[in-house]
């Protein structure tokens, strides 16, 4: 597997698992919002943070309302995290290695992104729209990853995509589960058990885990068992544990991995070793925090072991007719 | 429901489905027959289907434009282009002669030169040649063949004789296409295809890998066979990803491979560098290798002729092949297959009039009206003179053009390309094509089954090119009798 290949193969499964996550956190968080009290501080700024974007959001909007949120994490182009941009980026990354993926699979991402140019304007046109777009971003998604599982062969290039699938995975899981850390920061008092419940709710329905943590956890929802349940439940495929086994998997698979497989092991460790019983939010977030540099530890060594042999030269715009 | 309207024709160019009566050709029949068949509007509902799904697809081909990479979509007529089998064989036996001669050319041409000091090839040609590289002279690679892959412009005039146009052998393109075109045609339209009796094209992949593999400096071994791509800029990228996926080759940049002091080549993989034994390039020569032709090249790979030269590396086509390719070269053509093979031309040459003689020159001048001129090594169909479509200031400009350099010019009689019914509105109506057929040479030769049928799609247009408003269509060898 050439080096450039890989990284692409990578950095396509990571945008697309980001595209599909971010437009998961929109829902979910419109969701929540209806069930919140007034008094509760917050804000669609909430979700700008915890994506990591904040900087990049003041740079072109003064206020954070829900018009320019959605905006920004839809439609911007500006904002490489936008998911039109994770999706135009994974289609553009994969006409670099449409020789090694089944041929539909190229159709699929193709049509991914014409459906989302064609309808990307209408998720500003009021909630109920925006939900019905996502969700089919969602759907389409979800079917270019059952495509890959069902239909192409689990060698080396299958081996990236899930890496960079449950890398980013894992770290997305991370940030939703901080929108929460972030909403009962400052006012914890004012906040009745009861709503609580619906937040920690909402965190478990944008992770399409809100039935399973009731077959497998309870009826009642709170957040200690959910952030639990979401970053250390081995059997529940987006929680950050699962994901670290995914990765660990494809690392044992790989060659020359034992760099990858030490940064893996820290990051297994240091998650075990986090208490969530009577959990101050400000700890939550630090955990995550510590969870999302693990993840980045990961990362580098994988870049470093298998993509640096392969610099990338200046990008040229050289057009050359052919006969 | 009556496809052909009573004023179908336009010109006096040769049709290529309907006979001078107006009625299908004989190995048309069975496709006007079932095409007739279809309910009203069912054609263009097809063909808006066709159109979708080139763009689900994604065939595309990228043009650039205002500073922008720009993917277009592949057009696509859905009137498939019929010949029949009997004059196709013909027609490839014809290919294959020349393709032979072409590589006996090349090989001379870089090691005794026979053909020039035998007085049949002028010496001031060879001198003159934009593309004869120095650094190739003294090296036969294997077989005796420099270019393995040829794409023949092949074009049939009112008097329906066919014609030699051209011969690309530095990079041709446009094969995947013609696999494209067959696979939209099936899902399409299975029940017209079911009507005749059609030779199928899809073993070209097969077919190329295995000339390929022939090239493999180790014996035994399966091969490590790769695509040299110039990037997701390059016009054809799509095709470049398109046959490597087909053949299970590897998709490489130049930025992936590495020349080492073993002359071996390498490419960079997640375990470290790995052996590369055949590479199918798809970069011209200017651009292969920064050490031996032009020094900015960011697209090649440094030292790639060093281990060409050395037989560490079999290149497809070798470097230097496109010394063949030249309008001025392509006119001694005919000769060459006298010279080398002692057989008569099977498929003729257009007649051509070369600027480098002192009477042809003063006759292409007193002519340019009549005819069309075409600089010696430029493609896709840039930098001609359409003598009767030009203003005399374009004309005037030429001329200039011719005196300068006149070894760099060749003129041509304008033909009357041929025609074949194409989809416009709902309506058939006849416009110009060429057929450009893929042919193959290691240790045997193969011709593609037919090939890429390139339509001018705007009424009255000449100019196939993709690049300018051409589209393509399948193109069928039947069963059948001869036109």
């Amino acid at each position: 597997m050439l080096s450039r290949v890989a990284e692409n193969l990578y950095w396509m499964a990571r945008y697309l698992e980001r595209a599909e996550n971010t437009a998961r956190l929109i829902n979910s968080t419109t969701q929540v919002l209806l069930d919140l009290p007034k008094e509760a501080q917050f804000g669609w700024d909430v979700v700008i943070k915890v994506a990591g974007l904040d900087q990049l959001f003041r740079e072109h909007h003064p206020e954070a309302d829900e018009t320019s949120v959605i905006h920004f994490l839809i439609l911007d182009e500006r904002n490489p995290s936008a998911i039109v941009s994770c999706i135009r980026n994974a289609r553009e990354n994969s006409r670099t290695f449409r020789e090694v993926l089944p041929r539909e699979f190229w159709e699929r991402i193709n049509g991914l992104h014409l459906y989302i140019q064609r309808s990307a304007a209408r998720t500003t046109q009021g909630r109920g729209e925006r939900f019905e777009v996502l969700n089919e971003v969602i759907e389409r998604r979800q079917s270019i990853v059952g495509l890959l599982a069902g239909c192409m062969s689990h060698d080396v290039a299958y081996q990236f995509i899930k890496l960079g699938r449950h890398i980013e995975r894992a770290d997305m899981t991370t940030r939703i589960v901080d929108v929460n850390s972030a909403v009962l920061l400052p006012g914890d008092g004012v906040v009745s058990r009861a709503v609580l419940e619906r937040l920690w709710m909402g965190t478990l329905k944008a992770l399409s885990a809100y039935q399973m943590y009731r077959r497998h956890i309870g009826v009642h929802v709170e957040g200690a068992g959910v952030v639990h349940f979401l970053l250390t439940d081995g059997q529940f495929p987006r929680s950050v544990v699962h994901c670290l086994g995914e990765v660990e998997g494809c690392l044992a698979v790989l060659p020359d991995s034992a760099q990858a497989m030490k940064a893996l092991r820290t990051a297994w460790r240091r998650l075990e070793g986090m208490r969530f019983e009577d959990l101050a939010p400000v700890v939550l977030h630090d955990y995550l925090d510590q969870v999302q540099a693990d993840l980045g530890a990961i990362h580098d060594a994988v870049r470093k072991q298998y993509f640096e042999l392969y610099q990338v030269a200046p990008p040229t715009a050289v057009v050359v007719d052919e006969e | 429901m009556d496809l052909i309207p009573p004023n179908y024709f336009l010109t006096d160019a040769f049709d290529e489905l309907i006979g001078p009566d107006g009625r299908p050709r004989p190995a048309a029949v069975p496709l006007f027959r079932s095409l007739e068949s279809l309910e009203p509007g069912v054609l263009a509902a097809r063909r808006d289907a066709v159109d979708a799904a080139i763009m689900a697809m994604g065939i595309t081909f990228t043009v650039y434009s205002d500073g922008a990479n720009i993917d277009r979509a592949w057009p696509f007529d859905i009137i498939p282009r019929v010949i029949a089998r009997a004059e196709w064989e013909r027609i490839e036996a014809g290919l294959k002669q020349r393709l032979t001669a072409l590589n006996l050319f090349i090989d001379d041409l870089y090691n005794a030169q026979r053909i020039v000091k035998d007085g049949v090839f002028p010496l001031e040609v060879l001198e003159g040649s934009r593309n004869f590289r120095e650094q190739c002279r003294g090296i036969s690679p294997r077989f005796g063949v420099w270019a393995h892959v040829c794409g023949t412009d092949l074009v049939r005039d009112k008097d329906g004789t066919v014609y030699v146009l051209e011969d690309n052998l530095r990079v041709p393109s446009g094969v995947s296409y013609m696999l494209e075109n067959r696979q939209l045609m099936k899902r399409l339209f299975p029940e017209v295809f079911q009507a005749s009796d059609i030779l199928p094209v899809d073993d070209y992949p097969t077919q190329l890998h295995d000339t390929l593999a022939d090239l493999s400096p180790r014996e035994g071994a399966r091969p490590v066979v790769a695509v040299l791509t110039p990037g997701i800029y390059n016009s054809a990228y799509f095709e470049h990803s398109y046959l490597a996926q087909q053949m299970g080759a590897f998709l490489v940049e130049g930025s992936d491979l590495v020349v080492k002091d073993d002359d071996c080549v390498y490419m960079k993989t997640i375990s470290g560098l790995r052996r590369v034994d055949v590479i199918y390039r798809r970069i011209d020569d200017d651009f292969l290798d920064p050490e031996a032709f032009r020094p900015d090249s960011v697209l090649g790979v440094a030292g790639l002729l060093r281990a060409w030269r050395a037989g560490r590396v079999g290149i497809a086509n070798a470097p230097g092949a496109g010394v063949a390719d030249d309008k001025v070269v392509y006119a001694f053509v005919p000769k060459m297959i006298r010279y080398y093979l002692g057989e008569d031309p099977i498929i003729p040459n257009v007649p051509s009039w070369l600027c480098m003689y002192d009477d042809q020159r003063e006759y292409v001048l007193e002519h340019l009206d009549e005819l069309v001129v075409k600089p010696a090594n430029e493609s896709g169909g840039y930098g001609m003179l359409i003598g009767p479509r030009a203003s005399p200031a374009e004309r005037a400009r030429f001329a200039d053009l011719i005196r300068e350099n006149p070894r760099n010019y060749m003129a041509q009689p304008t033909l009357t390309i041929s025609t074949a019914p194409t989809l416009v509105g709902d309506r058939l109506a006849p416009r110009h094509l060429d057929l450009r057929p893929f042919v193959l040479q290691s240790s045997r030769l193969y011709a593609t089954t037919g090939g890429l049928t390139r339509v001018a799609l705007r009424e009255g247009s000449l100019i196939v090119n993709s690049s300018q408003g051409g589209g393509s269509k399948d193109t069928w060898i039947v069963d059948g009798e001869a036109h």
